[in-house]
């Protein structure tokens, strides 16, 4: 039973597009914590923090994540999570550069990470799906099993790459236009996530099945289906990912991606993705990870150390979370 | 209570209510969606805090800051969604927030004790206080509810809508414990849509409408139903069904299901639907009506039998299967299984059509707003507004949602359970002529309701269910309420 | 229905030959297989003749880390190279509690003597103690524990040592430039080790009254925060003279940032010792000039005074009839002078 009945004039047809772009008014809210970062940067180290090379900086540092969270945004509109993201991505970056692999050169480096990225995903997505395991158990299963095996082929050593033609991809003089290789396929990934979720049907059954599964499955829907779909998407953004990585530190190491599900979880959340499901958005998960990186960037120019960044990055996801609040408030 | 008010942002959802209510009496409360009994019972019970007016018990003027204020005063509250910890047991829930202890250890035995004893008065002593609440049926979880109001010293008990998941012989039992009550001075205020109820145990009336008192204290035995439904609608509704098509339907039988069957809930069953036809199940909680809609439609796998649509057997279990081959399903829990509540009205309704509008999965969103919006306006939603979420609709226009969805979809069997739970008196009627009128168009229509007037009105032919058997077949027109009601309880064998 | 599963099948037999081609691609065998030569094969410091059968039980944490992982491989080689010592070596952990359990274990089985490399030296403190009592003595490895009662001989390196001289290797390479500026990239900031490795970098400098510490990031010793951290620091200071980096693994990813800022106009210092490190000093084409060493020999050392102990002989070389109590390795400067004698212990 309802509390309220508008009796009153029926409301505007526009009003409710208004609110039907809520998840914009959010962006909005992030947006204006970027800009309030912007102008931080800019006041306490305008030379370096406005150069174009900061601009670079920030970007590449934000691809490997930023990947990561397309895929984990898609998880958790759909009502689940993925924990192993950090884990897959460990495992796919050393799985891609051990010596046999590195014998195949640029393609069986990318070749390796993006096909385990998608094995363990379909591993996630078949235990969540089909074998009826909670998303949270399964893939923290997984989590363990990516980051034992990633130790198991390392033997903890740091596994160089040697392949020029993947170390110069992460060289200056790979950009494209002043940007940088790592920065595009970023860019791709987040054009080709927000269009998947925006405008096809994949992206509307990801979105009913995270916002009532019953109903989902009694529409007709295919739920485990999609399940399996959406783990193996987030582990093929993974396999992206630790390719981008490998790129970016010339190596493969089995502590790779150390605690990348929590800062892929919390970019999500503070970009207005529902934890419950249901609801996301890849623009604002984008932006929470530029809120991010541009966080640490600041700091790190100032010469603040990671302590003060702790607490700095907690604080950000409070305030950027009731900031939203807010907005969507005043917004209704 | 005087002059209650009550705002929320953009609502005044109580504008001056007076309520007064003697020991002893049942007064009950009537309203439509949305006219404010909620949130009356709601200050009644100290969850929300009046703006305006007092509250007298006694004689003595109040000020219920919280829920357990009110507790303690004596005034109980069983809320239409049950507030039940599923993962605790029976006595547990009973004594949640008042455990009898010893040093900060409960005394479970007595608390078991207790409870047992509060079940027994209540009429259901074979309910377990050792049980988890999660194990049990909807009926039993409201005695669990009632039991637990029942173990404060309770002067002023709220009921809302405790009959809304209860049969017919459960009511029964609901009614006698209402008598035990008042008969022990116990004041009880009942809300319920079921008017005929109110006529059998209510001693007075009041009648919300949009945050108003429209009428106090009309004593219920006599005040005539249709004067009643005109005070709660602000207009003159005939609680009527739409007539029946004069010739009875002929094509042949789009949906045949042969000796489905599913262990422990229902048996053999052979069921033949014509396109334009309606067919009714009746039958209690528990006799497998809904069960049987959701193995026609696959959501459960049938142990037995088959189903099939146009000459073609479906895959057993497979939702999308029966999607497919032109079945539909309006759930029995609409807000949980039937609607994307976050979503707008358009997306509700496109949902299981998206292939019409979307080329290699790419969505035409202009041509999806503009077909849902046909669908909609065919069966006169309201408010006409694609783009509104569609949690803000009423009970009645959420089902028309849910029904523009399959004819959408152009769906031709139309799986119906519990189509008006929810649903405002007034906004039935509509209801009711929206769905012949999709059979009129062809469809097939099954239905399941437990309200027995409902079935009888409006299906052409209803199977009687007993204990997951058809134990009767008839043209709803040669059965009568009482016929139906003997045969599901007593079940005489028929035909 | 049947163009489905093909379509399954054909995505099936692709799934099934990537997976063998994968399984293939975890060997990390080195084609070359003389590249697999033992590294750290200095010759045993102790008395070579056999002697007592010694068993010596091991314990160390998770060899997660190159460091780490070259630990165990010097305990083991240098093990085998004795014909009276069995090493009875446990699974490596990084939970206390696990590793309590195993220590527990080995004293049961009644080692002779205990290495033990704490996960975490305080929290481990009673299970030194407790083989102490029961009569089997503890050469306690790198992380102190908190008791000197809890240990026989305590050898580990000095971090303190390294960040002194590490800044003293700086100080002089720029003892002559006027205003010389220097950044720190350092370890994890949590750990007790990277303050006494900044400790003594700082007192180092001190030194040098023309050298300034301008900025310093904490990585958390792998590749990637390495390369992280240290394209931040480059943002952040466009130009500075040298830079002192805590650790050659994170090093790696310092590496990879430099070369991507591509800055040359300064120079490094790497610390722990690590192969690839010394094969860039080796090389000297970029800015790594030298790395400060945290031997991961100590674990082959702690083998022989183990055996020392266990054979009640004292330390060839010095007088005294018992090993000391205590041994602090000194951190070496290896530079491309001497690169060449610490190649071998250099680990990957």
């Amino acid at each position: 039973m309802t509390l309220t009945t508008p009796a009153k004039a029926p409301p505007q047809e526009s009003r409710w597009r208004t609110l039907g772009l809520r998840a914009d008014v959010r962006n909005l809210s992030l947006l204006g914590v970027l800009a309030v970062l912007i102008v931080v940067g800019g006041l306490t180290r305008p030379a370096e923090f406005l150069a174009t090379s900061n601009l670079q900086l920030v970007l590449t540092q934000a691809s490997v994540i930023g990947v990561v969270t397309v895929g984990m945004t898609f998880v958790i509109t759909s009502g689940g999570i993925d924990l192993s993201v950090g884990a897959i991505v460990a495992l796919a970056s050393v799985w891609a550069t051990t010596l046999a692999t590195q014998e195949f050169g640029f393609a069986g480096i990318l070749f390796t990470a993006v096909a385990v990225g998608l094995g363990c995903g379909l591993v996630n997505g078949v235990l969540v799906a089909y074998g009826g395991m909670v998303p949270f158990i399964a893939t923290l299963a997984m989590l363990a099993s990516a980051r034992g095996l990633a130790l198991q082929i390392t033997d903890g050593k740091t596994q160089i790459v040697t392949v020029p033609s993947v170390l110069d991809l992460g060289l200056p003089d790979a950009y494209v236009l002043g940007i940088p290789p790592l920065v595009l396929v970023f860019a791709a990934v987040t054009v080709a996530g927000w269009l998947l979720l925006n405008r096809t049907t994949f992206g509307r059954r990801t979105i009913a099945v995270g916002g009532n599964p019953e109903a989902a499955r009694l529409a007709g829907i295919d739920v485990r289906r999609q399940r399996l779909f959406l783990y193996l998407l987030s582990g093929l953004c993974c396999g992206i990912a630790a390719f981008l990585l490998v790129v970016l530190a010339g190596s493969g190491q089995n502590t790779n991606g150390n605690l990348y599900e929590l800062d892929a979880i919390a970019a999500a959340i503070i970009g207005g993705t529902l934890l419950s499901g249901g609801r996301g958005t890849i623009v604002g998960s984008v932006l929470g990870v530029l809120v991010f990186t541009t966080i640490t960037n600041i700091f790190a120019l100032n010469n603040l150390q990671s302590d003060v960044q702790q607490i700095a990055k907690g604080a950000i996801i409070v305030a950027a979370v009731l900031l939203q609040r807010r907005t969507v408030r005043d917004g209704t | 209570m005087s002059g209650i008010t009550k705002s929320f942002p953009g609502v005044r959802a109580l504008d001056g209510v007076d309520l007064e209510v003697a020991p002893g009496e049942v007064h009950c409360l009537l309203g439509q969606n949305g006219a404010g009994k909620s949130t009356l019972i709601k200050v009644l019970a100290g969850a929300h805090q009046p703006d305006e007016g007092r509250i007298t018990w006694n004689g003595a003027p109040v000020r219920l800051r919280s829920p357990s204020a009110a507790v303690r005063l004596g005034i109980a509250t069983i809320y239409q969604e049950l507030d039940l910890v599923e993962g605790l047991s029976v006595a547990e829930n009973v004594h949640l927030g008042h455990e009898p202890t010893t040093g900060g250890f409960v005394r479970t035995r007595e608390a078991r004790q207790t409870t047992a004893a509060l079940l027994k008065r209540l009429g259901h002593p074979e309910i377990d206080p050792a049980r988890r609440v999660g194990e049990l049926s909807a009926a039993q979880r409201q005695i669990v509810s009632m039991a637990r109001a029942l173990s404060h010293d309770v002067r002023l008990i709220v009921m809302d809508e405790p009959s809304a998941a209860l049969d017919p012989d459960e009511v029964a039992n609901l009614f006698r414990i209402v008598a035990d009550l008042t008969a022990d001075g116990v004041a009880v205020v009942y809300i319920s849509h079921r008017l005929e109820e109110i006529r059998r145990i209510g001693d007075r009336v009041t009648v919300l409408k949009d945050g108003r008192a429209v009428a106090r204290g009309l004593p219920a035995a006599t005040t005539p139903p249709r004067e009643v439904v005109a005070l709660m609608t602000g207009r003159d509704v005939p609680y009527v069904f739409p007539e029946r098509p004069t010739r009875p339907p002929t094509g042949e039988p789009v949906l045949r299901v042969r000796g489905l069957a599913r262990k422990g809930e229902f048996e053999a069953l052979d069921l033949e639907l014509r396109p334009g036809e309606i067919v009714g199940l009746a039958g209690l909680v528990g006799s497998g009506r809904s069960e049987i809609l959701e193995t026609v439609y696959g959501a459960r796998k049938p142990t037995a039998g088959r189903v099939i649509v146009d000459g073609r057997r479906l895959r057993p279990g497979s939702v999308p299967a029966a999607v497919a081959a032109g079945l539909g399903l309006a759930p029995e829990e609409r807000k949980a299984q039937g609607l994307l509540l976050l979503e707008s009205v358009t997306r509700n309704v496109s949902v299981s059509s998206l292939a019409r509008f979307s080329r290699a999965g790419w969505i035409d969103r202009t041509a999806e707003r503009e077909t849902a919006r046909t669908a909609t306006r065919t069966l006169s939603l309201r408010p006409d507004l694609p783009d509104a979420p569609v949690r803000t609709l009423s009970g009645g226009n959420q089902q028309k949602a849910v029904l523009a969805r399959w004819l959408l979809r152009g769906c031709r069997v139309l799986l119906l359970d519990e189509p008006t739970r929810g649903v405002d008196v007034g906004a039935r009627a509509e209801l009711y002529a929206v769905i012949r009128g999709l059979a009129d168009d062809g469809l097939a229509v099954l239905l399941v309701s437990s309200e027995v007037p409902e079935v009888l009105g409006l299906a052409d032919r209803v199977l009687v269910l007993r204990e997951g058997r058809v134990v009767h077949q008839a043209p709803a027109r040669d059965l009568d309420e009482h016929r139906v009601l003997d045969l599901v309880m007593e079940g005489s064998p028929a035909v | 229905m049947p163009e489905t599963s093909r379509r399954h099948l054909l995505l099936g037999g692709a799934a099934v030959s990537a997976g063998a081609l994968l399984t293939a691609c975890t060997s990390n065998e080195p084609k070359d297989a003389k590249d697999a030569a033992p590294a750290g094969s200095a010759a045993p410091a102790a008395d070579d003749k056999p002697g007592t059968p010694v068993t010596i039980g091991f314990a160390g944490p998770q060899a997660d880390h190159g460091w780490l992982n070259a630990i165990n491989d010097n305990a083991e080689r240098r093990a085998k190279t004795y014909s009276d010592v069995t090493l009875e070596i446990t699974e490596g952990s990084n939970d206390t509690a696990t590793q309590i359990g195993q220590v527990q274990t080995l004293i049961n089985k009644k080692v002779d003597v205990l290495v033990i490399l704490p996960a975490d030296g305080k929290a481990l403190t009673q299970i030194g103690l407790q083989a102490m009592k029961a009569g089997i003595p503890v050469i306690n490895l790198d992380r102190i524990f908190a008791s000197p009662q809890a240990y026989r001989c305590w050898i580990g390196g000095d971090n303190y040592g390294m960040g002194l001289n590490a800044g003293n290797f700086i100080g002089e390479q720029l003892k002559d430039k006027p205003n010389a500026t220097v950044v720190e990239l350092a370890g994890m900031d949590s750990l007790e080790l990277t303050k006494q490795r900044t400790q003594g970098f700082d007192d180092a400098l001190k030194n040098y009254p023309n050298i300034r510490k301008v900025a310093r990031q904490a990585a958390d010793f792998t590749v990637e925060s390495g390369q992280a951290k240290m394209a931040q620091l480059l943002q952040a200071q466009s130009k500075f003279d040298a830079l002192w980096n805590h650790d050659d693994d994170q090093g790696v990813g310092a590496l990879r940032a430099v070369a991507q800022a591509g800055r040359k106009d300064f120079l490094m210092v790497g610390g722990a010792g690590a192969k690839s490190a010394m094969d860039a000093i080796k090389a000297d084409t970029g800015v790594l000039k030298a790395t400060v060493l945290y031997p991961p020999t100590m674990a082959a050392s702690a083998i022989d005074l183990a055996r020392a102990l266990g054979q009640k002989k004292g330390v060839g070389g010095m007088s005294e009839l018992e090993i000391p109590a205590s041994i602090t390795l000194y951190s070496a400067v290896v530079t491309k002078e001497n690169v060449d004698e610490y190649l071998p212990t250099g680990f990957s």
